[in-house]
């Protein structure tokens, strides 16, 4: 462990918020029922709780709605779409090969010479904005500065757009991007953040070339934002800790790198212009309606001109929540006058797209000599690159995701500072600051545990959240309290236990020979359900005379399940099966307004619209059954495929409704339902990840032998899509921690540039993984749902550091962990030793 | 994104039982081919050879279609992951993914089954380490490849069954493992 001097972070005028809570506060009782105002009440109001043998559509394996379409090869991604448009141009993007300075010139003759060019599209043309926006898929206005232009003249970052040809095939377009003669002038460039953290580095932005500026930004030192949070008074507790014996002051860093997304399917758009003039874009995007939005801003057309429409897509993690390669595509339909499509290829997702912010941070606490911890301080120093998307927001989850796990903590501070370097721009990406915070936090706690010589498990539990707990510093860095939030459920100990019971902690064989050493790790786990106040989902149900139903909602499925989802919560409530109802989803013209596939949030929000929906419909439904077998709406109840009376045990089917109500002769209704979700709660799902792990002193290299990941996401709608998202989240934490990095020359030039380069696990790669589900019952979710998709991608670079910690008793603090690391302190120890 | 270009000329294929003529130029790779043709269960997710999402079968054998000129696929026998199965009437490997759950987004899904059914095919009976190891080429960011191995090897005893089904005398099933090239999903028509 490395100790080290801190880096200030009272600057006040630099300060975010300081939100200090004085003692005795009143507590903020949020009411679980204020976020149900919208839907149905009475009879048609669906049980949230049901005990397992009440449930019909959920908590069951239910089919991937679009998995035999896939194994068949025919859903179709957006670059399948091409044959519906026979005069569809190719796109093509010149990018930077510099890391900074000006366009001076570009010379586009001679690729407009060339026969089949379409359109040549540079900074200088009136049909490229020349106007400020992110890129980021958030609300409005959104969280990220606006930094960005759709070319650009001064480029920050090799890889940086400069110009774009649209061409009737794309080997034309290739080469006709090749023709095209860039001159720069050069400026210096700074590739490290904390270099560039100061007066004297090279300037990325002058202050006038960013609108909507984060809070605490200062682009005179690159800052793009600092930001700081505190809750009692940490400074004096440390202080008191210092010259106190039985209290100890703990203080750790650590270091993670770029990961990239390695997004299956590129980034890739179509934008065409149909015959009512509305302009159409078939796009792989996991917020459809962010970017209409960003689209009619940028490019100043109505919104309701603009249509985006997500068909099948190639999964996203974060890459794809970001209007990336869309205003690119749109310029040169525009300027070609036809449809065009933009593809990116492999190389451009590893160079000049979207990665995980590289971090530096420092964790230090003050605990009581009997493992109470009495103040906590982490500060995070982020390498945003070139552009500040997402820059403030992935920074600031990474106190405001793992030290809630902590929330009895009196005394909590977290600061940080995102700063610009002239390498590719972080982004979201799964866990959005978590996957980094949890190495810090849960590595550190690790430490202080052994430092203590307390079990790292029993110290950890003697300290965490339990169900009832009042959590203040999820909100440390917002304005007012109402995002304090009261644990409603809370699984962690339980998954504590069975991931021990799973990884056989308390029977851990040594390996025989003696070079060869064993042991486990483990890591706790919290995330969020959405985004506090920041959140809207809403949906429409729509009967048919058959008896079935088409759900509309603008919820957004990247290969995860979630229309699967969506069906199985409609289908609980509407007594009918999930392949009765047909979900049509994430379409701008089609289906209601969603803020799209981000934060954790499509079960959780967008699932709990589709409730509300389908209780408002299910409120029809009664109406409807109660004319037909003639008793009360309240004494009805839907289940089977049609409503029934639990006293009389008549019934009246779902088609004879359907028919009735589209066909009868005295009165006559399309039976329909809305529903919308907004909350300020985000409930974390919580887990244990455990790692076992064999090292060779030797040599330094370690081998993986069995993971471990217990999860408490609530109630699992589907169970084994749940696991899925576990299993596919380990995967990308087991790279961050063992194998994903991009490193870079000194000019800045990118040296990973394709899948050979880069240390994406393979098959062969991956350790036994053993999953384990705890059901809790979260009372504001969907049938007692939180979220799962980003929890799974935090815990192996801790627990992974915490087990070679316990196997050899040296610790690694910087991702990814190689040999040679695992080596060098291996020797460094025997060399302290001697 | 594989690459494009060169002198147009004209070769023939059998594609999923079809024989096609079809135009491609001199440095066309062959899954750009394919997939111009509709053949969409041929995927690209790389700039060539490295994730596995374009494998097929020519002329029995695996191959990423992005790795091999189309002008040197003249002749050649192909069978994409649509000439398996169709969704009302699965081929057993492409049952074991739906029913292990073993596809999230599905891009490198069509690559995966094809590599599955080859494997199979030589070794009916592998052991999970033969699984990870022949699917070692094919990238998957979504599962964590926990279920698609265990769809294989799902697959691989469904296919025992079927076998030993015949064997005891019973009729034995009509699935070809590969290489039925007569059997398209409806003659080739409808393909993809
Ligand atoms: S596109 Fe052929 S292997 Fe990736
Ligand atoms: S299922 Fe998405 S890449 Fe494999």
């Amino acid at each position: 462990m490395r100790l080290h001097g801190g880096r200030p972070v009272s600057d006040s005028d630099r300060v975010r918020k300081t939100s200090k809570q004085p003692e005795g506060t009143e507590r903020k009782e949020p009411d679980p029922t204020e976020a149900d105002r919208e839907s149905a009440t009475g009879a048609a109001r669906e049980p949230d709780r049901k005990p397992e043998s009440e449930r019909d559509a959920i908590s069951v394996d239910e089919e991937k709605d679009d998995a035999r379409k896939i194994v068949t090869g025919q859903a179709r991604y957006t670059a399948d779409y091409r044959d519906r448009f026979p005069d569809l141009a190719h796109g093509r993007v010149v990018r930077s090969d510099i890391a900074h300075g000006y366009v001076e010139s570009v010379d586009t003759s001679a690729a407009e010479a060339m026969d089949g060019v379409d359109a040549v599209i540079t900074p200088f043309d009136d049909v490229v904005p020349d106007k400020l926006y992110s890129s980021s898929g958030q609300s409005y206005p959104e969280p990220s500065p606006w930094d960005l232009k759709v070319l650009r003249e001064h480029v920050r970052f090799v890889g940086d757009p400069v110009a774009a040809v649209a061409a009737d095939d794309p080997e034309t377009a290739d080469r006709a991007a090749r023709k095209i003669e860039v001159e720069y002038r050069e400026l210096d460039a700074v590739f490290d953040p904390e270099e560039a953290f100061g007066e004297d580095a090279p300037q990325l932005f002058e202050a006038d070339d960013v609108e909507n500026k984060q809070s605490g930004a200062d682009y005179s030192q690159n800052l793009e934002s600092h930001f700081e949070g505190e809750l009692g008074d940490v400074d004096a507790e440390f202080e008191q800790a210092s010259d106190d014996e039985e209290r100890y002051v703990i203080e750790t860093e650590w270091e993670t790198p770029y990961q990239s997304h390695c997004v299956p399917e590129p980034h890739t758009t179509i934008a065409y212009t149909d015959e009512d003039d509305r302009h159409t874009f078939i796009t792989a995007t996991q917020v459809p309606f962010h970017t209409r939005r960003q689209i009619a801003h940028l490019f100043d057309v109505p919104i309701r001109n603009v249509r985006v429409k997500k068909p099948r897509i190639g999964a996203g993690f974060g890459s794809k929540q970001e209007m990336a390669i869309e205003p690119i595509t749109f310029a040169l339909h525009l300027a070609a006058d036809r449809p065009v499509k933009l593809e990116m290829s492999r190389q451009e997702e590893f160079t000049a797209l979207r990665f995980r912010h590289p971090m530096q941070m420092q964790m230090r606490t003050a605990v009581t000599d009997d493992g109470d911890i009495e103040a906590m301080d982490l500060y995070t120093l982020s390498n945003s690159g070139a552009y500040g998307t997402h820059g403030m927001t992935v920074a600031n989850n990474v106190g405001t995701k793992p030290l809630p796990l902590y929330p009895r903590v009196p005394n909590v501070r977290f600061s940080g500072d995102v700063v610009h370097t002239n390498l590719p721009m972080g982004a979201a990406m799964r866990g959005y600051g978590a996957p980094q915070g949890h190495f810090a936090v849960e590595a550190h706690m690790d430490e202080v545990a052994r430092h203590l010589g307390f079990d790292p498990i029993e110290f950890r539990l003697q300290n965490a959240v339990r169900e009832g707990d009042l959590d203040r510093s999820v909100a440390i860095l917002k304005d007012g309290d109402r995002f304090t939030r009261e644990i409603r459920s809370c699984g962690i100990r339980e998954c504590v236990d069975r991931g021990k019971e799973a990884i056989g902690y308390d029977g851990i064989e040594q390996p025989d020979e003696d070079h060869r050493k064993r042991g486990v790790g483990m890591a706790l786990i919290a995330q969020g359900s959405g985004v506090a106040g920041k959140e809207l989902g809403a949906a429409q149900v729509q009967m048919n005379e058959d008896g079935s139903f088409h759900l509309q909602v603008g919820g957004v499925d990247t290969g995860t399940g979630a229309d699967t989802m969506f069906s199985q919560i409609a289908a609980e409530v509407l007594g009918c099966t999930p392949e009765d109802v047909v979900v049509i989803a994430a379409d701008t013209d089609l289906t209601p307004f969603d803020y799209g596939a981000y934060a954790s949030s499509t079960t959780y929000i967008s699932g709990r619209a589709v409730k509300n929906a389908a209780e408002d419909a299910k409120e029809r439904l009664l109406e409807w059954g109660s004319k037909l077998i003639d008793e009360p709406p309240e004494a009805l109840d839907t289940g089977d495929g049609g409503v029934y009376s639990e006293r009389t045990d008549d019934s009246v089917s779902l088609e004879e409704i359907g028919y009735e109500a589209t066909y009868g002769d005295d009165e006559r209704e399309h039976i329909l339902g809305d529903g919308n979700h907004s909350t300020d709660e985000s409930p974390p799902p919580y887990g244990a990840q455990f790692v076992d792990v064999t090292v060779d002193t030797e040599t330094g290299e370690y081998e993986l032998n069995k993971l471990v990941f217990a999860a408490d996401c609530g109630v699992a709608i589907n169970p084994a899509l749940v696991e899925g998202q576990i299993e596919g989240g380990e995967h990308m934490s087991l790279e961050y921690a063992t194998s994903g990095d991009l490193t870079f020359d000194e000019e800045g030039n990118p040296e990973v540039l394709g899948f050979r380069q880069y240390g994406m696990p393979r098959t062969t790669d991956h350790p036994e993984m053993e999953t384990v589900l705890v059901e809790t019952h979260e009372p504001t979710g969907p049938f007692g749902a939180k979220s799962i998709a980003e929890l799974p991608t935090n815990g192996v670079p801790p627990a992974l550091s915490n087990a070679i910690r316990d196997a050899v008793g040296v610790r690694l603090t910087e991702l990814p962990f190689t040999a040679e690391d695992l080596k060098a302190a291996l020797d460094e120890r025997s060399a302290d030793d001697g | 994104m594989p690459k494009t270009g060169g002198n147009a000329v004209d070769i023939e294929l059998t594609i999923n039982g079809e024989r096609t003529t079809v135009e491609a130029g001199s440095a066309d790779d062959l899954a750009t081919v394919l997939r111009q043709h509709g053949y969409i269960g041929v995927k690209c997710g790389c700039d060539g050879g490295t994730c596995g999402a374009s494998k097929v079968f020519i002329d029995g054998e695996v191959r990423m279609a992005c790795g091999m000129a189309a002008t040197d696929a003249d002749g050649s026998e192909i069978r994409t992951v649509a000439a398996l199965g169709t969704q009302a009437d699965l081929h057993p490997v492409q049952q074991a993914f739906v029913d292990n759950f073993a596809v999230q987004c599905g891009f490198c899904i069509p690559g995966m089954v094809i590599q599955a059914v080859a494997l199979l095919d030589s070794n009916p009976d592998p052991t999970e380490q033969e699984v990870r190891e022949a699917l070692d080429d094919n990238v998957c960011r979504c599962t964590g490849y926990q279920k698609p191995v265990e769809a294989v090897l799902d697959a691989a005893g469904r296919m025992q069954g079927e076998q030993s089904v015949a064997a005891d005398g019973g009729r034995p099933v009509t699935v070809p493992p590969h290489g039925d090239e007569s059997t398209s999903c409806c003659g080739g028509g409808c393909d993809e």
